[in-house]
């Protein structure tokens, strides 16, 4: 039985590393499209040639902070790995997660209530 | 006591089969789960199974709420994989750390549901032809190479031409000469006085799809 174990074992590992391993490499050949992910779009606006597409600072700073956010814990689960539990982490960081995501939904708000309404107004 | 003992016997050979029998369950269970898991690797990796929108949204453009959500999922998965490779144990996930994925998962919801509340956000884009330059100023003899991108198309074949004013275009490469003794408005040849700025249209069309058009101009001095 404790075979049995260490094949699930290895056979679950094997997979999650191959699948994050080949998922990263798609992601960075373009194979899995990521064109306009830092660019939104405002409403009412013509779609042709792009025309209501805008470069989105709320999603570049999105962004950042996934990134980092991701980064950071897996070091904490690096330095500390036999601890048998998963790593607390601190408050401030799904504070500032939360944030940013407040952020970046605000100016996905914006671009689709407010873009619009001041596209009328012209 | 005889009784006794050949029953006892026989519930530990009872024992010892079932024992096998989960055994020879688990080992085949992993066999089919560890086939099945590298069928689905597999097609992944040679595109039976289109990755190409993972993080897309109906419409094409990519979605961070997607994105995140996906950064956060793997970020918890190596993270379990890092811990259970050190213990051998399923550990305990802390609730700061579910707490991650909610809110992950809730700007997901919220940004899905500000997209679907507009048609745009939930068609697929229409496949469009852009022209780069869109405008171009050239004197006579002067030449200019244009470009053009099918964004949801790479591989579309396009074909140049001028379709009004003067000048040629090359109609594979996309490069346009300003010559006053070609295109549709020469007729006979140059005009003897030229009355500068002349105009030349440039159009790019889609061999497979002749609805698919995007234009240029370009301004002819001397």
């Amino acid at each position: 039985m404790q075979e049995l174990a260490v094949l699930i074992k290895w056979e679950v590992q094997i997979f999650i590393l191959a699948l994050v391993g080949l998922i990263a490499i798609k992601l960075l050949t373009g194979e899995i499209n990521t064109d306009g992910l830092l660019f939104g779009r405002i409403s009412g606006r013509p779609t042709k040639n792009n025309q209501n597409q805008y470069f989105s600072p709320e999603r570049v700073q999105l962004l950042f902070f996934t990134i980092a956010a991701g980064f950071y814990y897996l070091q904490l689960v690096l330095n500390n790995p036999s601890s048998g539990t998963l790593p607390d982490i601190p408050q401030i960081l799904p504070v500032t997660v939360g944030g940013s995501n407040a952020i970046y939904l605000a100016g996905k708000a914006y671009a689709r209530w407010l873009g619009s309404s001041a596209n009328k107004n012209k | 006591m005889y009784i006794l003992t050949l029953a006892a016997g026989s519930a530990q050979q009872t024992d010892g089969s079932r024992e096998i029998l989960k055994l020879v369950a688990g080992y085949l269970f992993c066999g089919i789960a560890g086939i099945a898991g590298i069928i689905v690797l597999w097609k992944m990796a040679n595109g039976e199974i289109n990755l190409s929108r993972l993080v897309s949204e109906p419409n094409g453009d990519a979605s961070m709420s997607r994105f995140q959500f996906l950064v956060f999922t793997f970020v918890i998965a190596l993270s379990l994989f890092f811990v259970i490779f050190a213990t051998n144990g399923f550990p305990v996930i802390p609730g700061t750390v579910l707490s991650l994925l909610g809110i992950s998962s809730s700007s997901y919801l919220v940004s899905k549901g500000i997209q679907f509340s507009d048609p745009n956000g939930v068609q697929d884009r229409a496949v469009e032809v852009m022209i780069t330059p869109a405008q171009a100023t050239l004197h006579v003899g002067q030449t200019q190479q244009f470009k053009a991108e099918v964004p949801r198309k790479p591989d579309a074949a396009l074909k140049w031409e001028v379709i009004h004013g003067y000048g040629k275009i090359d109609p594979a490469r996309g490069l346009y000469t300003a010559d006053l003794t070609q295109g549709p408005a020469a007729g006979a040849g140059a005009p003897p006085t030229p009355q500068f700025p002349l105009h030349a249209t440039i159009q790019v069309t889609a061999d497979e799809d002749p609805e698919l058009v995007d234009l240029a101009v370009v301004t002819i001095s001397a």
